[in-house]
């Protein structure tokens, strides 16, 4: 039986007392391929942010599952829109950013640290663009460093928010193929947020779907995308 | 170089070099993170510490370090506050620390002179006891960025891989605040050259043209903007 890796008991979630989850009980396993739908404004990013401990559940608890005697090490890859264009940093500058968890305070990176991250640039197939501007890449190659930042910490667990939101179809299945790697090759589990149902459908091993009154459907993609499952999300038909 | 043989010039310059060497790579942060208006309300804030202490007849150049340091704090932690646009607090700070100058002021004992020097200062008065102050407090300050690169660089860029990554970025934008009182490191060392360059400059250029000191040094930068402005124009044509 695959060993825990996030245990959600009782969960709700909200902001400034409003509450947009409620009865979250769900474990995410290690080495999980997990993708979390829903429709606009359902809760998927919070869902996410609660995970990654930015926000703190309003009822019940969300604990990672210490393992080797210590907590998960978490990779997160946040939306791209999120970060400013105009820092001018390159593609490894961005990278090194994955070891600053790893550094103590006041601590520089140093040597090594470059290197794991150039590494990391490899490995997603990005070292050719280490020393180019990042903001001068295109969306599918900026994804490629942001997850190349996150691999830089040494994950146990990518956490990813909308990775392929705005891509046309060949660069989501390249950067979709890429996670799939990493999973199966790292063993990384993998939890990526979308509300596009093509990433779900041809790459999610297990979905998590949010309906429209606040609960969470978890299982097999087969279960979750059938059809009654996805009224319960949906107004329209899927 | 006869203007170094001229006691207060040479204060003059090496306040100049301080200030552009404590504060222009922290300004790169500031342009960066869309506060530039926060200089201006750090020098009301502290205009209205001078008057304070003119009023109690204590020691400007403390009060007004203390004063601005405390108010740092505050915003710092209002900056959080998602719903206050940092525009707003900004601007807050500005009026609110003009209108306490001026308030301050309207009580002082003393003259309208005082009043001149203490809402805009004049380079050209830095005595050889503030001198010293400045090496100390840019020092700390040259240090805290040295040491604090790397925190500085991710709660401006992504605050939330900064937390998700156990960083403490509260403390690092108080820090930051406090502090305020080509990749990224050719902007560092170019702004703190552009600082410097500008600085020594205006400084020597009024002196012989017989301007006035604070106005040549800014003038000096526009027009490095505009001509940086041009030049990446001409290249992106």
């Amino acid at each position: 039986m695959p060993a825990e890796l996030l245990r959600a008991r009782g969960v709700a979630l909200g902001y400034g007392g409003r509450t947009v989850l409620r009865n979250l009980d769900f474990t995410i396993e290690r080495g999980d391929f997990l993708g979390v739908m829903g429709p606009n404004g359902s809760g998927k990013t919070t869902l996410l942010r609660a995970m990654l401990g930015l926000i703190k559940p309003l009822a019940g608890t969300m604990e990672w599952v210490a393992q080797n005697g210590g907590p998960p090490r978490i990779g997160y890859v946040p939306q791209r829109e999120r970060l400013d264009p105009n820092f001018p940093l390159s593609a490894l500058e961005v990278a090194v950013m994955g070891r600053f968890g790893k550094l103590g305070a006041m601590r520089r990176a140093g040597r090594a640290d470059v290197e794991i991250a150039l590494g990391c640039l490899t490995r997603v197939g990005m070292d050719r663009h280490a020393h180019s501007p990042y903001r001068s890449l295109s969306g599918g190659q900026q994804q490629r460093v942001l997850i190349a930042r996150a691999l830089a910490g040494e994950p146990d667990a990518l956490l990813l928010d909308e990775p392929t939101n705005g891509m046309d179809i060949e660069a989501e299945r390249a950067i979709m193929e890429l996670l799939l790697d990493l999973q199966q090759t790292n063993a990384t589990t993998i939890l990526f947020v979308t509300h596009l149902l093509s990433a779900i459908q041809n790459f999610a091993r297990r979905v998590a779907l949010i309906t429209r009154d606040g609960s969470l459907l978890i299982g097999p993609k087969g279960e979750i995308l059938a059809p009654q499952s996805l009224a319960r999300a949906y107004t329209e038909e899927i | 170089m006869d203007l170094l043989t001229v006691p207060f010039m040479r204060n003059v310059m090496l306040a100049g070099v301080l200030v552009a060497l404590g504060l222009a790579p922290l300004s790169v942060y500031v342009v960066l993170r869309r506060i530039v208006f926060v200089g201006a309300a750090v020098a009301e804030i502290s205009s209205a510490g001078v008057a304070l202490a003119i009023l109690f007849n204590l020691e400007p150049f403390p009060v007004a370090l203390i004063l601005t340091i405390l108010t740092f704090l505050g915003f710092s932690r209002a900056a959080d506050n998602p719903r206050l646009p940092l525009e707003a607090l900004i601007g807050m700070l500005y009026a609110g620390g003009s209108a306490a100058a001026v308030l301050l002021i309207a009580k002082s004992p003393r003259g309208e002179g005082d009043i001149l020097n203490v809402l805009f200062g004049n380079i050209l008065t830095v005595p050889l006891p503030l001198l010293w102050m400045m090496v100390i407090a840019f020092g700390v300050v040259a240090a805290i960025q040295y040491l604090a690169a790397k925190e500085f660089l991710i709660v401006a860029y992504d605050p939330d891989m900064a937390r998700a990554l156990g960083i403490r970025v509260e403390l690092w934008n108080t820090l930051f605040y406090v502090a305020l009182g080509g990749s990224l490191r050719a902007a560092f060392v170019l702004a703190t050259v552009i600082g410097v360059v500008a600085t020594v400059v205006g400084i020597a250029g009024s002196y012989w043209l017989d301007l006035p000191t604070g106005p040549t040094i800014v003038g000096i930068l526009a027009v490095l903007f505009g001509l940086s402005y041009l030049w990446a124009a001409t290249r992106r044509a």
